[in-house]
């Protein structure tokens, strides 16, 4: 196994994550947008209380992302800059606005007021898209038709990224951020807010886009034996387990949603997206950018990859249990140490395991 | 606009609006960590109230920095595709590097924003070191990346290829000891003034004079002393290393058109690119071959070394260079002054108007100092982004629409500049948070209509 594979399955690794997390993200943005009515303020805070202390550290995975891409294959990044131009561009201005919108209407201090108002739709219309246009890009490359036989690519043809596959991804993108975010939000919602109301309409919710986000993967899937036959044969020939888990897990997310098991449906959804992403990593493997650039042919020197690696062994050693304590002291319910006394009472109150009742009372 | 005009435009814009942020992301945190290790230790609810207040401003100023800095590392690829090629081949690794201590800033900044209710007061103020010290990391790795675009080390051209890569002899080029001591000491110097500024301000036209106000100063400006002497030796440094290591920045910047001996320093004057000349500059004779050689006689090159392709302008560079010098030592002035006062009246903190004036002048002015400094390293690396191996004209994109992309970009920053400003003084009109003392450690409460402290 050469170094560059294994780099790329890191990278591959971090785009999981990065879908995980981030795209939880961009889908509390569009159930933001849904936000209407009386009870729309308080859905207003729970996003904000479930984003506001993790939303800067998921976006770095897209840095990460990035630089790892260029530090591993810099050949092919480089073309991809060129041949994502327009969609990258749009997706750059689009997480650049909600980011700060987020921020703004955050730290507004009326926040009924008009400033508040207009960045919490800036916020809700970039979280939409920002994913379509990630999706595009991502089906634009999967296709096999970004870049041409010569290898030069051209940010002017963007036929490879209007497609209907290009466009079922997008919109499968959208869905598929929203159910992660919906089921995110359910925990939530029940485990922190303890709201029945927001709970029910978040569980339906979930349930709903995760049916979409089923319809238009089976389209996609459909569409990409004549729009995409690269990825089509790559998945025929290597990857039909994975579709199937993926089919599986897809079921039993909205299984364990329908009777009530809202921590289990999390971990089914996430595991949903990493063999989704698992799935099209190894249809279109030994290519990062087909038809053209493989690993083989598009990597660094091997002794600048390995230096890469150990590097990000050693930040992944500090990183790691940094996040985990992260998302220990504000979503999981598994003590730390560091927490003030009363926090430690009020997680013992609400440890899983207990009766759902006496959780909600 | 010319496509590669454009492009440049775009980056300059950008990296001028993301410094801002960077500096006061790699200053305040440390702030932050001493007001609160101050508050946890003398048991004085101001010190707490100045913490809140600071990080409620930090929240914003760090969400902005992150979102800037992704454009950036967007836009070495999307604008300068074949840099990023080269670039990524042999400098990946402290762009990895920057990019991990840029995550665990984010992660400690998240526990510190929003734990203040969650955490022990000891385990948050322990939360806030891992802050200033990525903050600081990440400053350096990036800042290497830079250094190493001036003084390329660590690979080999052969062919057309880059073959030979060596990632720590790139991150360790010559120049990095130098442009990353720098910036880490222009955060520090910004962020201290920044402070001071808010109070010096507060005092003048507010009529403020309570302890908030006069902590607020006084931590700001202790920075400030501190790091400002070290800042203007480091830029000394930096400058005797530029005479030997990029002769034409150094020429630019102190317009050395004709290689001489006994070389002056000339300040200020107007650069005639045309006659390659310079009018009404004020000159200091042999000043510059005593400033870089320490030898009176001792011979600069000039730009008449170096091909004229590869000259740097210096119609740019050289006012940059003066102007950042000279606020350096505008800045300077003001924290031996103030601290002299200080010293002399008792450790009473100085309060006339016109020592008030210069701190709050001081603030805006550090900071259009670090954006010259910026300039003369990058407009002095011209016409090269990798120097002498690759020139910024052959390094941009094909795509098109750069105009319009520079446009649109232009009109987001200025979308988030002036949101900006208007939420952070909303931040600063804010009636002050009330604290109070209990066994517990501190209680804080966000009042709606009353002042405390004002």
């Amino acid at each position: 196994m050469s170094i560059a594979f294994v780099a790329l399955i890191i990278l591959w690794w971090a785009l999981m994550v990065y879908a995980v997390l981030g795209g939880a993200d961009f889908g509390a943005g569009v159930w933001d947008l849904f936000a209407l009515g009386r009870n729309a303020e308080k859905q207003h805070d729970l996003i904000n209380h479930a984003l506001g202390p993790v939303w800067e550290a998921n976006h770095v995975w897209l840095i990460f992302l990035i630089v790892g891409l260029f530090s591993v294959f810099p050949t092919a990044f480089s073309v991809l800059s060129i041949a994502l131009f327009l969609p990258f561009s749009i997706v750059l201005i689009g997480v650049v606005l909600r980011g700060a919108a987020f921020v703004f209407r955050y730290y507004a201090v009326d926040t009924e007021g008009f400033f508040a108002h207009s960045w919490s739709r800036v916020f809700s219309a970039t979280s939409l898209i920002t994913p379509f246009f990630l999706g595009i890009s991502a089906a634009a490359v999967a296709s096999g038709q970004l870049i041409n036989s010569s290898g030069i690519p051209d940010a002017t043809d963007v036929s490879s990224m209007t497609t209907p596959f290009a466009l079922v991804i997008g919109l499968m993108s959208i869905v598929l951020c929203a159910t992660i975010a919906a089921i995110y939000l359910v925990v939530e919602a029940h485990d922190t807010e303890k709201d029945e109301h927001l709970t029910a309409s978040y569980r339906l919710r979930a349930i709903i886009a995760g049916a979409v986000t089923a319809v238009l993967g089976a389209l996609g899937l459909a569409l990409s034996i004549s729009e995409a036959p690269m990825l089509w044969q790559g998945m025929v020939a290597r990857a039909i387990p994975l579709i199937v888990v993926t089919m599986v897990l897809g079921l039993a997310t909205a299984v364990s949603l329908f009777f009530n098991h809202y921590r289990l449906a999390r971990i089914l959804i996430i595991l949903e997206t990493v063999f989704m992403l698992a799935t099209w990593g190894l249809s279109q493997y030994p290519y990062i950018v087909p038809p053209r650039f493989t690993i083989a042919n598009s990597a660094n020197e091997s002794s600048v990859i390995q230096a890469l690696v150990i590097g990000i062994i050693v930040g992944l050693v500090f990183l790691l249990p940094s996040l985990y304590y992260l998302f220990s002291v504000f979503k999981l319910p598994y003590p730390v140490p560091g927490l003030k006394r009363r926090e430690v009472e009020k997680q013992q109150q609400r440890r899983p395991g207990q009766k759902q009742e006496s959780a909600l009372s | 606009m010319e496509d590669l005009l454009a492009a440049r435009a775009q980056m300059g814009t950008s990296l001028a609006f993301h410094i801002i942020f960077s500096a006061l992301g790699v200053g305040v945190p440390l702030l932050l960590c001493i007001a609160e290790g101050l508050a946890l230790k003398t048991k004085n609810p101001v010190w707490m109230m100045l913490t809140r207040r600071w990080a409620r401003a930090t929240a914003i100023l760090f969400a902005i920095g992150a979102v800037s800095g992704t454009i950036l590392s967007f836009e070495l690829g999307l604008l300068w595709p074949t840099y990023i090629k080269f670039a990524g081949a042999v400098v990946g690794l402290p762009f990895m590097l920057e990019g991990f201590a840029f995550f665990l800033e984010a992660i400690f900044l998240g526990l510190y924003l929003y734990g203040w209710d969650r955490l022990s007061s000891r385990a948050h103020w322990l939360c806030s070191f891992p802050i200033w010290i990525s903050g600081l990391a990440s400053s350096w790795f990036i800042v290497s990346v830079n250094s190493w675009m001036n003084t390329p080390a660590g690979f080999q051209v052969r062919h057309g290829q880059i073959v030979g890569i060596n990632p720590w002899q790139a991150i360790f080029n010559p120049s990095t000891p130098y442009e990353t001591v720098h910036m880490a000491l222009a955060c520090y110097v910004v962020s201290g003034f920044a402070v001071a500024a808010v109070y010096a301000f507060g005092m003048l036209f507010r009529g403020r004079r309570a302890e908030y106000y006069r902590k607020g100063l006084l931590l700001g400006m202790l920075m400030a002393l501190i790091a400002i002497p070290l800042q203007i030796v480091s830029g000394d440094f930096n400058a005797r290393f530029l005479a030997n290591y990029q002769p034409a920045k150094f020429a630019a910047m102190e317009v050395v058109y004709h290689t001489q001996s006994g070389a002056p320093i000339l300040v200020g004057g107007l650069v005639d690119t045309k006659t390659d000349t310079i009018r009404y500059a004020i000159e200091i004779p042999k000043g510059l071959s005593l400033l870089a050689y320490w030898n009176p006689d001792a011979t600069v090159k000039g730009l008449d070394q170096i091909p004229r392709v590869n000259w740097p302008d210096p119609a740019l560079v050289h006012p940059s260079f003066d102007g950042m010098v000279s606020i350096g030592f505008f800045c300077l002035f003001i924290a031996v002054i103030f601290w002299g006062l200080y010293l002399l009246r008792k450790r009473q903190l100085p309060m006339q108007r016109l020592m008030l004036l210069g701190v709050f002048v001081a603030g805006p002015l550090s900071f259009i100092a670090m954006e010259l400094g910026w300039m003369v390293t990058e407009f002095g690396r011209q016409p090269w982004v990798i120097y002498n191996y690759l020139r910024t004209a052959d390094a941009v994109t094909t795509a098109p629409f750069l105009n319009i992309s520079f446009f649109v970009f232009s009109l987001i920053y200025v979308l988030l500049a002036v949101a900006l400003v208007w939420l952070l003084q909303k931040v600063v009109h804010r009636p002050l948070p009330q604290v109070t003392l209990s066994e517990d450690g501190y209680e804080v409460q966000e009042p709606v209509i009353e002042k405390v402290g004002a």
